[in-house]
């Protein structure tokens, strides 16, 4: 018999307190989940939390962050015994895969594993490709870092479904604020922006190809000013690049901005460009726009989907500077904002679609966790897979 | 038959269906279905549903596709035809189900109305369908038992595209193209593509005797209503008549059901005649069934005339016996070197055959044909094939050494170090597979071993793509349940393996090309059903019973006649044809014993790379 409500055992990176897109999605994800029929109670144990956390959705418990790897494995081990029963395990990032399936196998709870971007680029451990075919059901950020989960894992694709990113409401269209436009002296200028963190480890976001672009935008547009949000160990690389080409004085580093003030410096800008080539999805590109600015991605990963294919923004191939050049200047002579396009991201969507994956993974794993009267019985027949093969598994007499 | 497309844009951050990339898709199908064109959209232009048309049943406009529900709830989009429509009609008729028309499709209506999903069970023939149920807000996807017609869907996680054809989803223009290693491994290993996969990652083909949901999640997990090996297993356990003459009663009747059901059309139906007791004796038989006027085409080879492979003078002695109007056509070197880049163009996934198919689906068409009846699947029915005897030998003889840990791949790899060139690469694996009946059919029907696919398509590729397929256990897949019988077993494999992903794959691309509709009634779910017991017990004598089945019999020399397999010159055509020499690249294929098969298979694969 079925208890009534459903606990989640979340092992995650960061979630909330937690700063960047994961941590942002991790947050979304799982209030929403808490929120799905029968759920009871989602126990989170993170990783990190750099911040403080002041109060928590409704049905989410966050144990204190484990920093230290091995200490984590067994922080969960213990977390996992000391909150039993489990109905199913969560698992925030593909690194912790491995942990999540064992934990998973010994609960004997089914494993729901989500995976971002840059966890897939490249081919997997033995040990992870073993995690991700045992999951049950693996959500993906995007299409693209579905497709690239594929090249490697065997496992059957329609068990691997795509939940994008969702934003905010405090993102939303409006004047440039006055202070940032006094801070950083861009009255009167057009303002480029890159936003993200400038690590050593994470150059593919195309701050480069921007930079070496700029020359022939500011050839048209010489009050161009291309203003870099965030800050980094591969900052010094990118000014001295900037100087390498001329346009230091059209290059701007805010340093790190409080997450709070984002949403003011994302109306600061005239264009948000990002020509990223490993965008797992690019939360930014929709932070952007939600804030009425055009924006300009890359082509090949991620980025295809906050853009909707080009529906919402422009695509340009990251590896030509013509093409993102004729994009920005196009962008530039069309100054006005636009509403908020993405409408089509909202957090109410966003939630209906967790809950509709939610109730597919229950079914997936036969029922146990969703025995409420509300799905109708065709629903069932529709997704369980027919008996037919279980019964015939056996060798006939 | 026709060619049918769909897009449905599930997800809720997908942009609504892009009709011009639908119309791509279906337009590329263009020949699957040259007499109509037709789309349909939801209102909310979330779901698109594409259609070409081969008119044959109810040649009015009103059998035009995607067709709608009288309530306006339900669509289909469909490739195929369904043989028992009219009785199935009757049945919905008697519980006051209306027509509007006389076509089988507005059958599937109806029938999906009254029994949903499981209508499937109901139905006899070939078939590939789209059915939208608007109240549901699902998409379901069916293809028939044996997978005679074709049908490939892709998710990308937010839009579901299918398709009859591989080609046609690329050039819609919205689906990757990375490749899927496992299916390249396949064709490699197979000399076809196995099914679920494709050489395109994000494109797999519905297995055949599956259906599929997709909802607003997307893509479901496949459901097989149909299992070849599953019916042995039956006919095994159920009793058949010992009596000859009893046996000889039943087998006629079941074949003559089967033949009057595949000639429902409203076009001429004739039938494609070799020298063998298969054609001919679905000829006879079409014969009983009652059809006066029947086309039969044979292709003849200039360089055979005269010689025994030649298949013209026993085809046209009975085609007079069965008073046909018969035609035989010469196929020339030169016309093969003229249609080559059409062939593999129209090729839809790699494959080694279907050359065959070509001409004669071509010739067909060139006398007036339609509709053409074919004898393929009677060495799969009927036992005919060198492995119902082979591959029990090989396995009675191996199974105790070839089930030793490590010894298998201990003598593989010394084989294959000391006699890297020498030696065939299949006697290599021996040992290694010979021992199970998986393995052993491995051997018999393998191109490649998987030791010499590195060669071929890379080290990254063979390891991910060996990985992911699993080629042994994904062909003892197949077996489940496992019949007792070595010839159910055989049998089995064969239908499921060689005939679905190779002979059925061929024929359809080499056919349709030429907008010719094959039809198969020796690949039928219910004369396996009527037959298999029959079968199971006489092994590969039945197909005698098939020989004797027509009222007026063949022709003594063509049951006599040793069974040559069907040659054709076209080996050494392509073997001349200087458009054909990238296999000279890759060592393993420029030995001099090396099997024609194996270089043929390096070009495709090359073209298809390169396409």
């Amino acid at each position: 018999m079925a208890r009534s409500e459903v606990r989640v055992l979340a092992l995650v990176t960061e979630a909330f307190g937690g700063r960047g897109g994961i941590a942002q999605y991790n947050r979304d994800f799982l209030s929403a989940l808490a929120q799905c029929e029968r759920v009871g109670e989602v126990i989170v144990l993170p990783r990190f939390s750099s911040g403080s956390v002041d109060s928590m959705p409704a049905g989410v418990q966050q144990l204190r962050p484990v920093e230290n790897r091995h200490s984590y494995s067994l922080a969960a081990v213990w977390t996992a015994i000391t909150h039993r029963p489990i109905d199913f395990v969560f698992c925030g990032h593909l690194r912790m895969a491995p942990l999540a399936a064992v934990i998973s196998r010994v609960l004997n709870a089914p494993l729901w594993l989500q995976i971002h971007g840059v966890d897939v680029w490249h081919d997997l451990s033995a040990l992870q490709h073993r995690s991700v075919e045992s999951a049950t059901m693996v959500t993906s950020v995007s299409r693209h870092t579905k497709r690239r989960l594929l090249r490697w894992v065997g496992i059957d694709p329609a068990r691997v479904k795509v939940l994008p990113n969702t934003v905010e409401s405090q993102y939303q269209p409006g004047p440039k604020p006055g202070h940032l436009v006094e801070r950083h002296a861009v009255g009167g200028k057009n303002v480029l922006m890159t936003v993200s963190r400038l690590s050593r480890l994470e150059r593919y976001k195309g701050h480069d190809l921007v930079i070496r672009t700029l020359p022939r935008v500011l050839k048209q547009r010489p009050d161009t000013v291309y203003l870099i949000v965030g800050d980094g160990d591969d900052r010094p690389r990118l000014e001295s690049l900037a100087a390498e080409c001329g346009v230091a004085k059209n290059v701007q580093f805010t340093g790190s901005v409080p997450t709070e003030e984002l949403p003011d410096y994302f109306r600061l800008a005239d264009v948000f460009v990002m020509p990223s080539v490993a965008e797992g999805f690019g939360i930014v590109f929709l932070e952007a726009m939600a804030s009425g600015v055009r924006v300009i991605g890359g082509n090949q990963d991620g980025s295809r989907d906050a853009l909707c294919d080009g529906a919402l923004g422009t695509l340009v191939d990251p590896g030509n500077g013509d093409e993102l050049a004729s994009a920005i200047l196009a962008a530039l002579d069309n100054p006005t904002r636009t509403e908020d396009r993405t409408t089509r991201f909202k957090p109410n969507l966003f939630r209906e679609h967790l809950t509709a994956l939610y109730r597919f993974f229950s079914i997936q794993t036969g029922g146990p966790l969703w025995a409420g009267p509300s799905l109708r019985r065709e629903e069932m027949a529709m997704a369980i897979p027919n008996t037919f093969r279980r019964v015939n598994d056996q060798q006939c007499r | 038959m026709c060619g049918i497309a769909g897009i449905y844009a599930y997800h809720y951050a997908a942009n609504a269906v892009d009709r011009g990339e639908l119309r791509r898709i279906r337009d590329h199908m263009a020949a699957r279905g040259p007499d109509g064109l037709g789309e349909w959209y939801s209102q909310d232009e979330r779901v698109g549903f594409g259609h070409r048309r081969l008119t044959i049943i109810d040649l009015s406009e009103r059998g035009a596709q995607p067709m709608m529900s009288g309530d306006g709830k339900l669509v289909v989009t469909f490739n195929g035809e369904i043989y028992n429509y009219r009785q199935l009609r009757a049945s919905l008729e008697a519980k006051g189900r209306q027509f509007r028309t006389q076509t089988d499709t507005e059958v599937l209506l109806h029938l999906y109305a009254e029994k949903g999903e499981a209508m499937v069970h109901d139905l006899r023939g070939m078939f590939a369908f789209g059915l939208w149920d608007a109240e549901k807000n699902a998409l379901l996807l069916a293809r028939d038992p044996y997978g005679i017609k074709p049908l490939y869907y892709a998710d990308d996680g937010w839009t579901v595209r299918f398709a009859s054809q591989v080609k046609a989803l690329l050039a819609g223009g919205k689906v990757s193209r990375d490749p899927e290693p496992a299916g390249w491994v396949g064709f490699c290993l197979f000399g076809s593509v196995p099914e679920p996969f494709t050489t395109y990652q994000e494109i797999r083909a519905l297995p055949a005797g599956s259906t599929l949901w997709v909802d607003r999640v997307g893509a479901h997990q496949t459901k097989q209503y149909f299992s070849i090996a599953d019916i042995y297993c039956q006919a095994e356990a159920a009793s058949s008549p010992a009596n000859e003459q009893e046996q000889q009663l039943n087998a006629r009747e079941a074949l003559l059901d089967s033949v009057r059901h595949h000639l429902v059309a409203d076009v001429p139906v004739g039938a494609f005649l070799s020298s063998g007791i298969d054609s001919g004796a679905l000829v006879g038989l079409m014969r009983d069934a009652g059809q006066r006027e029947i086309q039969t085409v044979t292709v003849a080879f200039e360089e055979f005339r005269g010689r025994m492979e030649d298949e013209a003078p026993i085809a046209a002695e009975i085609a007079s016996r069965y008073g046909t109007r018969h035609a035989t056509r010469v196929v020339t070197e030169q016309e093969f070197h003229n249609d080559l880049p059409r062939i593999l163009e129209a090729m839809d996934q790699p494959t080694i055959d279907g050359l065959n198919t070509w001409f004669v689906s071509k010739a067909a068409r060139e006398f007036g044909l339609k509709v053409a009846i074919s004898g393929l699947g009677g060495d799969e029915l009927f036992g005919g094939y060198p492995s119902f005897r082979d591959v029990p030998r090989w396995v009675r003889t191996l199974a105790i050494p070839g089930n030793l840990p490590v010894l298998g791949d201990l003598t593989r790899w010394l084989f294959t170090t000391a006699f890297p060139r020498s030696l065939n690469p299949k006697a290599a694996g021996l040992l290694k597979y010979g021992g199970s009946y998986a393995g052993a059919y491995f051997l018999r029907r393998g191109l490649f071993m998987p030791w010499e696919l590195q060669a071929l398509i890379g080290a990254d590729t063979a390891r991910l793509g060996l990985r992911r397929l699993k080629p042994i256990q994904h062909i003892a897949a197949v077996l489940k349940p496992k019949p007792r019988t070595s010839f159910g077993r055989i049998a089995t494999l064969e239908s499921s393996m060689y005939m679905r992903n190779q002979l059925l794959r061929d024929t359809d691309w080499a056919s349709m090309a030429h907008s010719l509709e094959v039809r198969v009634p020796l690949v039928d779910n219910t004369l396996l059903n009527q037959f298999a017991s029959i079968a199971a017990k006489n092994g590969s004598q039945s197909k005698r019973l098939l020989a004797s089945s027509p009222r007026v019999p063949l022709p003594p020399k063509v049951i006599e006649r040793p069974k040559t397999g069907f040659t054709t010159p076209i080996q050494s055509w392509l073997q001349r044809d200087n458009r054909i020499q990238e296999w000279r690249r890759v060592p393993s294929l420029t030995a001099d014993k090396c099997a024609w098969a194996r270089r043929w298979a390096f070009q495709v694969s090359a073209a298809a790379a390169a396409a």
